[in-house]
């Protein structure tokens, strides 16, 4: 570092000695922390344990999501009672400003974590972006209008459940089988005993029960790390930019009561605006943008003379951001025709049901699904067997991210509802188990040509002895086949009852024709869709 | 595993040389060994019938020994309640615990690899709680512990990876459910062994009979304890509708697992010959099938 760079560095304060951190800077570190590791602990227990529900309210983060409950009613004009309670953040908005977004938002937390990481120059560079995270709000819910839930995509806590659920959880997941083999597969006698410690203390923390795979967990684990990134380029720079939950949160903020006030007595050294990490101008009392300020009060802390300061008032802030009336519609204009070039490729099954679009049970039909799947990965997350994986383009653009059914990763346990029970939209019905086990999410067909019994007049009953139905889905018919030897040999060979057939899938996870299995399950018949049917009956 | 060995060695011995002893000996043949072959014992509490059949047997100081590692091997497969009885009976299953842990074993580890979700089985199946709560080492299925296991004289498998847990075990105790089954007719006690088979198991239906007394050969239960306290008798193995449900509140125990499936059988108005596993393993001298040369005791608990 040369001379005249650290002195640039060297932040000139006029006491001298760096000003003592306040406490409530403290008090918003330990809160954001403890926010964080609550974030964390109801991510953690979104896992199956054995029992039928799981007994915290692992989706408590999500139902306090404003962005979620607006464009939510907006699509599918209809939310969970639970969603309501997002509603409760206005209030404190109105009063506290942007509070939710430097004290409470895990992922503001991340990126507020990831800005620490960098030096920054003394007066670091800033864009003033503001207005692309009002634009992507409005493109969002103008989309929403026009029934394309696409805001999950950006909602930043839907954005991070995800993320971490199919991308970094499964990582690390991979990391500590990893040191688990590696302690298991020592050449030494007590190898056993450290790999059964390890193991203990392992999935007393972190470890999954089994180690989760995903679809596309590299494609969404590089977003969250680009997200995390930026911070390099600007402190919080998803969170004063892009992050169309801010953007809302920051219409009302600009009503906020809590507002800062800059006496006389500054001496205008800009140390606090270099703090910032919203970049709101807090340097002066005309100049600060209350819909920009997270209230992490940094300025506070960076202040040599203590002539800033908060204090509740009526009058409103100045417009937020410069959106500009133009580019406001242009946005609307976009959200919209959005909706419209999505919906102009053929669906996903080309006018036709798609038949490996298996939903999960109590997903409502596909447009009405499509109204609320915010994308969360709530579902995936709790899966039992890992089976419901994100979707690329198997349900369409429009459609990307949203859980589907790949039984040959994992089939749809039986008495298992946990699925219905984390969405925080209502996409997936929370069904009682009765209920969900009636429910059809597609029917298995026999591929005569690998099956066994069929193929190879060879016995095989495995699809029959794990279908779940009290009155099993699969049946036999004894018939008489010829070996190669010419002896005539009795199989059974398996039958599907249409009637009874749930389409869950585990004759296909389990069937011993590993790589392909002989009997596979399609939408085809999923009670959701009345048009989607094989029998007049149904 | 030396332990077992050398018990099963000594267990044999001892027999071979008692019954050549008793043939010949008209005083001895009058005395006959003081416990019966089968104990079959109808009561209302399941508990008590376990404790009821194994005394009956000898007691459980007679198949464990103060210090010894002991595994009880319930049926956990299925993500269902007892009432549904596709599994073990929770309270058969921490009797047995309770019982070896009295008679001196060291631990008593219990686990089976499911065909649902090991959690929801085990919780649901009621036994993970109830084993515990009796003193049990209660774990899941550990992948990484399964080992390589030679069969010598395997007609449908020579080989197999088995549980390490089982293996090494100094006393095993099998306490299968008796249900039905779409292959096999009905799963007793030698089938309860898929539950400590790894990798792609299901491959072994494609000849039954002969894999089930394979993995008999290998195998060596100090006692089987069939529980029949309700029985499967349609949609098994898995069931799930009560009215396939049958309470017959019994217990069977004894040494022989053949003899213990083959009155298994009888429970289903169906005879051990008419299973292939039990026609295999019997035909290949791994226990006695035929009922008429069991001695039978039934108890009233």
């Amino acid at each position: 570092m040369t001379a005249p760079e650290a002195e640039a560095r060297a932040p000139k304060r006029a006491g001298g000695p760096r000003a003592r951190t306040p406490g409530i800077v403290w008090a918003r570190r330990a809160t954001q922390t403890g926010f964080l590791l609550l974030f964390l602990f109801l991510f953690l227990q979104t896992e199956q344990r054995g029992a039928d529900s799981l007994g915290y309210p692992v989706k408590l983060f999500l139902d306090f999501d404003p962005l979620l409950l607006f464009s939510s009613l907006l699509s599918a004009h209809a939310v969970p009672a639970a969603l309501w309670l997002s509603l409760l953040l206005i209030p404190v908005t109105l009063v506290l400003g942007r509070v939710f977004c430097g004290w409470a938002c895990p992922l503001g937390t991340l990126n507020h974590l990831a800005g620490s990481l960098r030096r920054w120059p003394a007066k670091p560079r800033t864009r003033g972006w503001f207005r692309v995270k009002y634009l992507l709000l409005i493109g969002l819910l103008a989309a929403a209008l026009f029934s394309a839930q696409l805001t999950g995509l950006f909602d930043p806590l839907s954005l991070l459940v995800r993320s971490l659920a199919l991308g970094a959880y499964p990582a690390l997941n991979v990391a500590l089988n990893g040191l688990l083999d590696l302690a298991y597969g020592l050449k030494v006698n007590w190898a056993p005993a450290l790999g059964d410690a390890l193991l203990k203390a392992f999935s007393a923390t972190l470890l999954a029960f089994r180690q989760p795979h995903f679809r596309q967990g590299f494609l969404i684990t590089a977003i969250l790390l680009a997200i995390l990134g930026l911070n390099f380029i600007e402190r919080r720079f998803w969170c004063r930019y892009l992050c169309p939950l801010g953007a809302l949160l920051g219409l009302f903020a600009r009503f906020g009561l809590l507002k800062r006030r800059v006496s006389e007595e500054c001496t205008s050294c800009a140390l606090c605006d270099h703090a910032c990490q919203g970049s709101a101008g807090p340097g002066s009392t005309q100049g600060w943008k209350a819909s920009e300020c997270f209230m992490c009060m940094s300025c506070e802390a960076s202040c040599p003379g203590g002539s800033g300061g908060f204090g509740f008032g009526l009058s409103p802030s100045p417009e937020p951001a410069d959106v500009g009336r133009r580019r406001a519609v242009l946005a609307a204009f976009s959200g919209a025709a959005a909706v419209a070039i999505l919906r102009a490729a053929p669906g996903p099954g080309a006018g036709r049901p798609a038949p490996l679009l298996i939903r999960p049970p109590g997903a409502l039909r596909e447009p009405d699904f499509l109204e609320r799947c915010v994308r969360c990965g709530e579902c995936m997350k709790v899966c039992t067997t890992g089976g419901l994986q994100p979707t690329l383009l198997e349900a369409g653009l429009e459609g990307i991210w949203t859980p589907v059914l790949v039984p040959r990763i994992g089939y749809c346990e039986y008495n298992c509802t946990l699925c219905g029970q984390v969405c925080p939209t209502g996409a997936i019905q929370k069904l009682p188990a009765e209920q969900k086990r009636k429910v059809r999410i597609g029917l298995a067909t026999i591929d005569k040509s690998r099956c066994l019994p069929y193929a190879h007049a060879t016995p095989c009953i495995v699809c029959q002895e794990v279908c779940p139905t009290p009155v099993k889905a699969i049946w036999f018919e004894r018939a008489a086949v010829l070996a190669r030897s010419g002896a005539a040999v009795e199989v059974k060979q398996p039958r599907v009852d249409l009637d009874l057939c749930i389409g869950c899938g585990i004759c296909e996870a389990k069937c011993p024709v590993l790589d392909q299995p002989a009997i596979t399950v399609s939408s085809l018949g999923e009670s959701r869709d009345p048009d989607h049917q094989l029998l007049l009956s149904q | 595993m030396a332990n077992r060995r050398e018990f099963l060695t000594r267990t044999a011995a001892a027999a071979a040389g008692l019954a050549a002893v008793a043939s010949l000996d008209p005083v001895l043949r009058a005395a006959p060994p003081p416990w019966p072959d089968l104990a079959v014992v109808h009561g209302a509490d399941p508990a008590k019938n376990t404790r009821a059949a194994l005394s009956a047997v000898g007691g459980m100081k007679r198949f464990v020994s103060k210090g010894e590692v002991v595994v009880v091997k319930p049926n956990i497969g299925w993500d269902r309640t007892p009432e549904q009885a596709a599994n073990t009976n929770p309270h058969v299953v921490a009797a047995l615990v309770a019982m070896a842990l009295e008679a001196g074993a060291k631990t008593v580890k219990v686990f089976d690899r499911p065909c649902n979700d090991p959690r929801r089985c085990y919780t649901q199946s009621g036994i993970e709680a109830a084993a515990k709560a009796a003193g049990a080492e209660v774990s899941f299925i550990n992948d990484r512990k399964f080992r390589e296991v030679a069969i010598p004289g395997g007609v449908a498998i020579k080989a197999w990876p088995l549980y390490t847990d089982l293996l090494e075990a100094d006393k095993i105790i099998n306490v299968p459910i008796a249900k039905t089954h779409g292959t096999a007719k009905l799963t007793l006690g030698l089938k309860n062994w898929m539950g400590v088979m790894g990798g792609s198991r299901g491959r072994i239906h494609q000849d039954i009979g002969e894999a089930l007394a394979d993995l008999a050969t290998v195998i060596h239960p100090a006692v089987t304890v069939l529980d029949a306290t309700r029985i499967l008798t349609a949609n098994g193995p898995q069931g799930g509708d009560l009215k396939d449900v049958k309470r017959l509140d019994t217990i069977i125990a004894g040494t022989d697992v053949v003899a213990v499936d083959s009155y298994g059988a009888t429970l289903f108005g169906l005879a051990g010959p008419g299973l292939a596993y039990v026609a295999a393993a019997s035909r290949r001298g791994l226990g006695q099938m035929d009922l008429n040369k069991v001695r039978i005791q039934t108890v009233q608990a």
